[in-house]
């Protein structure tokens, strides 16, 4: 296997567009991409499309508009880490030798407000009521309230921090602060978590170019490299949506943490190298319980660790200094995607007000719906 | 007892969850399967055992009694096509109910109040009609409410 680095990356801001159509929207962070790399689009071999939301053959509507040059563009499902999910492909395809040039690009467009239950739910779920995504994560967070004591206040400094790195961020959504009263007065969408906590699913883009560590410095100054890059689904029981039942015998590492085994072995690193996290924040809490299962912290040490301040940009391990999802938007398909743009950018140095100083390694981590999680871990 | 005519009309919202008859309530209990191989327990049908993939699996009936592991309340209308009250709608609990048998099963919750709900609560199966199907069947539905 060949060491593979990413050497272009793109993004579309994360945010809504009317009526612009998802192939204006994702060829745009496909030509930034190809234009970091200083690459032309015939030079790329293959191409993975994430999206979870669009319709068949979205990538190749997205991409042929650069020209027909005859390479497989496949599209690529797997909820919120869909776009772990592309970029392992082409990691694949790379490191094993297939190919030398593929991009994984995410794109979506999401509806308003909650996305349609059927999709996730069977239909007797949906009738009795049981099909609020959020729901999910509030359950968790009352257990997590009742173990370790984590706060309400707790999680809306998660809130609050990742609103307040967003004002720098051109890509975000929102790019607005808010302070810790008006997180905790905003309204309540499934106790404890309120609305200025949650992440509204959006649209964007984002892509990333790969080839062979050894070729990298012909396409980038500062190629930045794929020390792993895992997809796992949630071994059994697994209790997030569209879950119904769960076990109180069967005890198995929550997807997040095995995952990040997965990956941290790849990679032969782990959470003490780390110097900037993009996590999956769809709530305030999912940010804290994350972090304790990524080995930022110790279990119960999610809230604590947020109320410390470690997490902030200029703390011990920043979180979410793009903003997260809370302030961007959850564009499914393209979040992943998102992540790595962000990583790539700090360990380049390039982030500007939001940089965190000398970061060297970096973490991207999504997990949605069946218990999908894709980690990857870059390095400059 | 129920006559002939109004048993009939009473469906389960899912057959495989539910000892039959659907009347009287207080006797409806939940079934489900075990697994042999590791004694896992499973509500309703399932193809194996989703533990160990084992597929000798057993027929057995749920404890009708179990304690809240979680909780939250749901505020706002849940998307698309809910059943429940909905005009106004009215916000209710719902949490992972931990039964003896070692299962947690996801339910709403009924009979007190949303702010009075509390983890380790124990609570009790009920089974209630949920809606009307377009053939005029009470559809019927669990929840559980505190005992």
């Amino acid at each position: 296997m060949r060491e593979v680095s990413i050497v272009g990356v793109g993004i579309h801001k994360f945010g809504r567009f009317g009526e612009k159509p998802f192939t204006e929207i994702g060829v745009e962070a496909a030509l930034m991409a190809l234009k970091d790399a200083n690459m032309a689009w015939g030079k790329i071999q293959a191409a993975f499309c994430s999206r979870v939301n669009l319709p068949s053959t979205t990538g190749l509507r997205v991409l042929t508009q650069l020209g027909r040059t005859g390479i497989p563009i496949v599209d690529v499902e797997a909820a919120c880490a869909a776009g772990g999910a592309a970029l392992r492909q082409a990691h694949m395809l790379v490191a094993s030798g297939f190919c030398d040039y593929a991009m994984a690009i995410g794109v979506e467009k999401m509806p308003r407000g909650f996305i349609d239950p059927e999709m996730l739910y069977d239909k007797w779920q949906v009738h009795v009521g049981l099909s609020q995504i959020p729901m999910y994560w509030a359950m968790r967070a009352q257990r997590h309230m009742y173990e370790y004591g984590t706060t309400v206040e707790q999680m809306g400094m998660v809130a609050v921090k990742n609103h307040k790195n967003s004002v720098h961020n051109p890509y975000a959504m929102y790019q607005r602060a808010f302070t810790l009263e008006e997180v905790l007065n905003s309204a309540i969408v499934c106790d404890p978590i309120r609305l200025l906590m949650i992440c509204a699913p959006d649209e964007g883009a984002a892509a990333a170019i790969v080839c062979p560590s050894q070729e990298a410095h012909k396409w980038s100054s500062k190629p930045i490299k794929i020390a792993a890059c895992v997809h796992k689904i949630a071994l059994y029981p697994h209790t997030s949506a569209p879950a119904y039942t769960g076990s109180a015998k069967v005890v198995s590492p929550f997807i997040t943490e095995y995952a990040a085994n997965a990956a941290y072995e790849e990679a032969g690193l782990g959470p003490e190298d780390l110097d900037v996290v993009e996590l999956q924040d769809t709530e305030a809490h999912n940010e804290i319980e994350a972090t304790e299962y990524l080995g930022l912290c110790s279990e119960g040490g999610g809230g604590p660790l947020v109320e410390s301040g470690a997490t902030e940009i200029g703390g011990r391990i920043p979180v979410n200094p793009s903003g997260g999802l809370i302030s961007k938007g959850e564009p499914i398909g393209a979040s992943h995607l998102g992540q790595v743009f962000e990583i790539v950018t700090q360990l380049r140095g390039q982030a500007g007000e939001r940089q965190v100083d000398g970061a060297k390694v970096g973490l991207c981590h999504v997990l949605g719906a069946g218990g999908n999680c894709a980690i990857t871990i870059l390095k400059r | 007892m129920a006559s002939e005519g109004e048993a009939a009309k009473r469906v389960p919202i899912r057959e495989d969850f539910f000892t039959t008859p659907l009347w009287p309530p207080e006797q409806v209990r939940l079934r489900g399967l075990r697994c042999r191989s590791c004694g896992e327990i499973f509500l309703g049908k399932n193809v194996g055992c989703q533990n160990c993939q084992g597929t000798d699996m057993e027929d057995i009936e749920l404890s009708r009694r179990g304690k809240l592991y979680n909780y939250t309340i749901i505020r706002n209308r849940p998307p698309g096509n809910y059943k429940g009250p909905d005009d106004p709608f009215i916000p209710f609990a719902v949490g992972f109910v931990e039964l003896p048998e070692g299962i947690r099963i996801l339910s709403p919750l009924t009979g007190c109040d949303i702010e009075d709900v509390r983890i380790g609560m124990e609570v009790e199966l009920t089974v209630e009609e949920l809606y009307d199907d377009d053939e005029g069947n009470q559809v019927m539905a669990y929840k559980f409410k505190p005992c």
